[in-house]
């Protein structure tokens, strides 16, 4: 299907969104949308698949005729599917269940009929997906895929998929990939939109660039990379050096640590991690790198071994015990875990530097939230709620809440969703950390931000925890591999 | 911040032009009230004074509060006919409040309510349960300008525990225990196998004294039919409250199945609601043959008539009438009234306080020998006449000893020979 | 920003109305006339100084449950145990004159320790609702209408057991206490300034404590979210004992002033339900506790005036019941679709 955009004009407030875009996809393309964050890449495709509405005046128009979209379920209707960031689904269902919810008409569904034609499309793409199966027990990766063929099955002939290769598998990501290409080949639109210039330079047939609300370019393969960042933030970025490991001394010994939860088991982990040290998790996700991290913190307790923390043995005791030690655990879930919405960036800065005494004292903390919005580079004012900035910002504002001084900074994917330039900004600031003999844990699904910024890597597979390899030393590939559970003979020894 | 001021200097407004729209309105609203002047308190046995004295014709305005419902067939009911038959017979006017009690009407107590009443126009008002006891009183030397009835108390009974002198206060009950005798006997005159329930609500004096008082009728009664004394059984269950409250008081029905599956064919209640009635019917129709006496209210028995033994009743009205007519006519006197059945016709609507209607139940036989019993009474017979013992043995009465009002009113304990609990744990 | 302001007074006005009209309706459905039955409602709220005492009667515990109520939900809790904690403050201060009743202690310290008591009762009922939270996993709905019924059933055993007047237990409760340990009247009418006093300095304290201390913040952070508040370092199982103590206290100091101010015993239902109608409040002020005293006073009028209903009208006064929860869901139902067209525009 043919798609077109035209004068498409977004307000939000004062906020000018989407700045007269007009932009036209041909059928049977992948079209990739490029942008920083809050670029104006998400109103835009939240416009095309009636989530929320353009200003008056804008049009789309699909294969020639103008459409009036009000919501999803037109959308749908009209042929177009969306699937978002974070897969909309509805948890404690199963597969097949939450495929049958979006079905029009029909107060009896046809299971047997749906659970046929679940399996046909699965199979088309090669996806092993069991409709019996529980939404909440699949990856973030079948998900997609689940919601994928939901999309198909309900008729979408333009499918936008809101970066998709965030939080996803290497070996899911490329499968994504050939599945698009299968669809495009057979007539489907593709809208990608990404931050990911490789992955964006990998598929796409064309790229459009957002920056501020305005469609600032667009670009046709082959692609230069550094022309794609300049015409992304205006200005030419480089990626920071990569820095030595420092020898300090150590700050966290896990000897022996065996864990458990209900999924899987981590038996028998060794590792001492020095001060200024940074020590990259990857995995899959699921495999046990969560479990682990969460292990540094307190937040689990050891079934088995020993943690000690400075010297002192922290074993089995809270995180509280933990904080007190010097050690602050940033979670994933920014706004589940990290963040308090309802509650301003000020309040938020209060909280963190657990001050004594019975009343507030605004002055102090106010000046407090400008210090650090201004140092964190957050876009937000200090009685701006937390739920309001955009996920960069919730990002910065996390890590503006880190106490001053720590022995040891555990984070879960710090740098999930962010535009290329608040990766650089944060792992900046951490770095500086790193400087003054913080050291450093944490998880990511991107092998790059893995080797870019670890001194060493912990690879974890269903349980299995690799020994610590030296970053310098390692490559993408190898990552990959042994991430897909491929050529742990060698890692084995004490890790079991 | 400013949000919250904002709608507060709203609301602000929004009251301002309430109160001036309704404030024309009040002016004329028969509102004002009466100002009892405390500063010229005139005898109680005056009718009380009033600075605007109404019209000649207006009638004589008398106030109500009932603590139930004033539809409850039971004992607000029979209070609130009482009152209805005030109204007929001297012309006075009620006005009443219902379901005055601090559940219904949170933050109330009944003596401010009683001044709603009087501010409405009421020269005197009729508190009707034991729960308004201590408001009447304040309520009573407060007002020393208003007429008080205090139903089912004792405060200004001079031989009695708590008297207090309250010039303007009368207090009136009725000898139920008459009433729970005749029950008592046309149980025991109709019980196959000599076993009596017993429902019984909360544990206390008066609810001690009724209980004895039906068992004193049927034993007497099993007596004069021929049988063995020893084989009358009666059993008192106390279910913790004058009705159910769930997860509080037992339930009378779990109650009153107990004593129906166990032998106990004829139930006696002494609770609001005759809930052992239809519990009666349901085992009669699986083949138990049961029966039951309810309580309270003229008509309660219709609940299941078939089943229904008969039910003993309050009849406020006649006392109501002298008490209101002594208020108007200058002869008040404040007094302590415990009246029994009138014996020419104990159901004679205007001179019985107690009465008993038969139900459909009682058998042809029992009830000629109920009408006996009842001529007995009528003719001096006192059951309260020693030799009577407590539950625990302790002699209450030596043989041929007439139990005094207050012994009977203040009753200590259950009666040898009852089963159940004299007082609660 | 002031058309926000201003489209926030327009729902709640068009709440207030469409509560007024569904009453209007079922009055005229009976034949009655809304007017007249406002009016009479009004008259008998605020048309005399003695009428609008005893309004205040019922605002004071109504407020000082509010104020507690505004704790509990800051923290995220729903205290329906609140009721029992009401009645626990008025055993207990019933307790405390008990115990002093033979006492040379001078009434005015026996009246401070009979308070102080009923708020420590209520205090330690709201940590039986606390520590079935934290430590049982009983939602304190549940838990709190567990110990509600608990605390009712104590309250007649004690009227009806240990504390019964001497020969006739009572519905009328406990033998009334003497004059002295009544809380100080105004004179001709059954309002107790310190009574006000008491219930305008909760409100006050939990204003300031929310609005103003670290303790407040940290309690709306454990609120809004516990698992975030916990990694940032907040106590948070001790914050939610800290909230329902607190409640608890100013609950067991409404049940104080019922039986020091206005009941002068321990009678069966004590709490007279203000513990429900103060979640009423509650949730139509949304935690802010500013709004708490005029909603409050406006409730506790409609309890007051609609005594006039059956009398003047032969209507029933729950009318004003009716007319508290029709507003408490108009007021959510405003706010929810205001919600709704904000984030459409």
């Amino acid at each position: 299907m043919n798609v077109e955009l035209k004068n498409i004009h977004k307000h939000f407030g004062n906020v000018h969104a989407n700045k007269g875009i007009n932009l036209s996809i041909p059928s049977g393309s992948i079209q990739g949308i490029l942008g920083e964050n809050g670029a104006g890449k998400s109103t835009l495709m939240k416009i095309l698949s009636g989530f929320i509405q353009a200003d008056p005046g804008g049009e789309i128009i699909l294969d020639g005729k103008p459409v009036v979209i009000h919501s999803p379920a037109d959308a749908i209707h009209v042929g177009i599917g969306m699937l978002h960031q974070d897969p909309l689904d509805f948890p404690p269902m199963r597969a097949l269940d939450n495929f049958l919810l979006g079905q029009s008409g029909g107060l009896f569904p046809n299971r047997n009929a749906v659970a046929r034609d679940f399996r046909r499309l699965a199979e088309q793409f090669d996806f092993s997906l069991d409709p019996d199966s529980y939404v909440d027990s699949l990856t973030v990766g079948e998900r997609q895929q689940l919601e994928i063929i939901r999309l198909l099955w309900l008729g979408a002939r333009v499918l936008i998929l809101d970066e998709p290769t965030t939080g996803i598998s290497a070996s899911q990501k490329s499968k994504l990939f050939v599945t698009l290409k299968k669809l495009a080949g057979q007539g489907m639109t593709v809208i990608f939109v990404s931050h990911k210039l490789e992955d964006v330079e990998h598929l796409c047939d064309k790229v459009a660039v957002l920056r501020a609300g305005e469609l600032v370019g667009e670009a046709k393969p082959p692609y230069t990379t550094s022309k794609l960042v300049e015409m992304m933030f205006g200005k030419v970025i480089t990626l920071g050096a990569r820095q030595p490991a420092q020898g300090g001394n150590a700050v966290l010994s896990l000897e022996n640590v065996s864990l458990e939860d209900v999924r899987l088991k981590i038996r028998n982990a060794d590792l001492e991690v020095r001060a200024g040290e940074v020590i990259g998790l990857a995995g899959m996700e699921g495999s046990g790198q969560g479990l682990f991290i969460r292990a540094c913190a307190g937040l689990v307790r050891p079934v088995g071994g020993r943690i000690i923390l400075n010297g002192r043995d922290m074993t089995g005791k809270s995180y509280h015990a933990f904080k007190r030690a010097g050690v602050n655990f940033l979670p994933a879930a920014r706004l589940e875990e990290g963040l308090i919405p309802g509650l301003s960036l000020t309040d938020h800065f209060i909280l963190a530097e657990e001050p004594d005494g019975l009343f507030i004292d605004r002055a102090i903390g106010q000046r407090l939230a400008e210090e650090r919005i201004k140092s964190f580079n957050i876009r937000g004012a200090p009685h701006t709620p937390v739920e309001s900035l955009s996920g960069g910002n919730q990002q910065r504002a996390e890590l503006a809440l880190l106490q001053d001084p720590l022995s040891l900074v555990l984070l879960e994917h710090p740098t999930r969703g962010l535009d290329i330039e608040s990766v650089i900004y944060i792992w900046g600031k951490l770095k500086e950390r790193c400087r003054s003999s913080t050291a450093i844990i944490f998880i990511s699904s991107d092998l790059e931000e893995i080797l870019q910024y670890s001194d060493r890597v912990l690879v974890f597979f269903s349980g299995k925890v690799s020994r610590p390899l030296d970053a310098g030393k390692t490559s993408v590939d190898q990552l990959g591999q042994l991430i897909g559970g491929k050529n742990w003979a060698d890692m084995g020894e004490a890790y079991d | 911040m400013r949000k919250n001021l904002i709608r507060l200097a709203f609301l602000a407004v929004a009251l301002t032009l309430v109160v001036a729209a309704c404030a024309p309105a009040t002016t004329q609203a028969p509102t004002q009230p009466p100002a009892p002047a405390a500063t010229q308190p005139p005898a109680p046995t005056q009718p009380p004074a009033d600075t605007e004295a109404p019209p000649p014709a207006e009638p004589f305005v008398f106030g109500m509060l009932l603590v139930g419902p004033y539809n409850d067939n039971g004992w607000s009911q029979a209070h609130y006919e009482a009152g209805l038959y005030v109204e007929e017979k001297l012309g006075a006017k009620m006005i009443y409040l219902d379901k005055v009690n601090p559940a219904d009407r949170a933050g109330t107590t009944p003596d401010q309510l009683a001044e709603e009443l009087v501010a409405q126009g009421a020269k005197l008002v009729i508190f009707n349960s034991d729960d308004m006891k201590d408001a009447s009183t304040t309520f009573a030397k407060n007002h020393p300008d208003v007429f008080v009835i205090m139903a089912s108390g004792d405060q200004v009974w001079k031989d009695g525990k708590v008297y207090e002198e309250i010039p303007n206060l009368i207090n009136i009950m009725g000898r139920m225990e008459y009433g729970k005798m005749i029950g008592g006997c046309a149980a025991a005159l109709s019980t196959q196998t000599g076993k009596i329930g017993y429902l019984g609500p909360l544990i206390n004096d008066e609810t001690r004294r009724l209980a004895a008082s039906a068992y004193l009728g049927a034993k007497h009664c099993w007596e004069q039919a021929g049988n063995d004394p020893a084989a009358l059984e009666f059993k008192v269950t106390w279910i913790g409250f004058w009705f159910h409250i769930p997860g509080f008081t037992t339930d009378p029905v779990d109650v009153s199945k107990d004593f129906y599956s166990t032998g106990f064919d004829v139930v006696i209640s002494g609770i609001d609601n005759p809930v052992n009635l239809s519990e009666a019917q349901k085992y009669t129709a699986e083949g138990t043959p049961s029966l039951g006496i309810a309580y309270d209210y003229v008509a309660a028995c219709d609940a299941a008539p078939d089943v229904c033994l008969g039910v003993p009743y309050f009849n406020w009205g006649p006392d109501y009438v002298k008490a209101i007519k002594s208020a108007q006519d200058g002869t008040w006197q404040s007094q302590f009234i415990w009246s029994g059945p009138d014996w020419a016709d104990i159901n004679n609507h205007d001179t019985s306080m107690i009465g008993f209607v038969k139900g459909n139940a009682l058998s042809d036989e029992a009830s000629a020998a109920l009408d006996n019993f009842i001529a007995e009474l009528a003719g001096g017979l006192n059951l309260w006449t020693g030799p009577i013992n407590l539950q625990d043995g302790t002699p209450y009465l030596a043989d041929g000893e007439v139990a005094t009002d207050q012994q009977v009113w203040y009753l200590p304990q259950l009666l040898e020979g009852m089963e159940g609990l004299s007082a609660s744990e | 920003m002031i058309r926000d302001r201003l489209g926030n007074l327009l729902y709640q006005l068009a709440a207030l109305l469409l509560s007024f009209g569904v009453v209007s309706l079922i009055l005229i459905s009976v034949d009655a006339s809304p007017w007249e039955a406002f009016r009479n409602m009004f008259a008998g709220s605020f048309g005399s100084l003695r009428k609008f005492a005893e309004v205040l009667v019922a605002f004071v515990p109504l407020l000082l449950v509010t104020a507690g109520l505004l704790v509990t939900f800051s923290a995220g809790l729903w205290n329906i145990g609140v009721e029992g904690q009401v009645v626990l403050g008025a055993i207990a201060t019933t307790w405390v004159y008990r115990f002093f009743l033979d006492s040379n202690l001078p009434p005015a310290l026996i009246i401070a320790l009979a308070i102080l008591g009923g708020m420590i009762g209520g205090a330690l009922w709201g940590s039986l609702a606390g520590l079935l939270k934290v430590f049982g996993g009983v939602n304190e709905i549940f838990g709190g209408l567990g110990l509600n019924f608990v605390a009712t059933a104590l309250t007649i055993y004690l009227i009806f057991g240990p504390w019964k007047r001497p020969g006739v237990a009572s519905m009328s409760g406990t033998v009334p206490f003497p004059d002295e340990f009544s809380l100080p009247l105004v004179e001709n009418l059954r309002i107790s300034p310190w009574a006000l006093g008491i219930a305008l300095v909760g409100i006050v304290i939990v204003y300031f404590l929310l609005q103003g201390t670290y303790f407040g913040l940290r309690l709306k952070a454990v609120g809004k979210n516990f698992r975030a508040a916990y990694l940032l370092g907040i106590p948070t199982w001790q914050y939610s004992m800290y909230s329902f103590l607190i409640c608890g206290a100013l609950a067991g100091a409404a049940g104080a002033m019922q039986v020091a101010a206005v009941y002068h015993r321990l009678i069966p239902s004590i709490s007279s339900g203000y513990g429900y109608l103060g979640l009423l409040v509650a949730m139509l002020i949304n935690y802010q506790a500013l709004w708490a005293v005029p909603v409050a006073l406006f409730f506790a009028a409609l309890n007051i005036g609609s005594i006039q209903l059956p009398i003047l009208m032969k209507l029933d006064s729950s009318l004003s019941g009716v007319l508290q929860g029709v507003l408490v869901l108009f007021v959510l139902l405003a706010s929810g679709m205001q919600q709704k067209f904000a984030r459409r525009s």
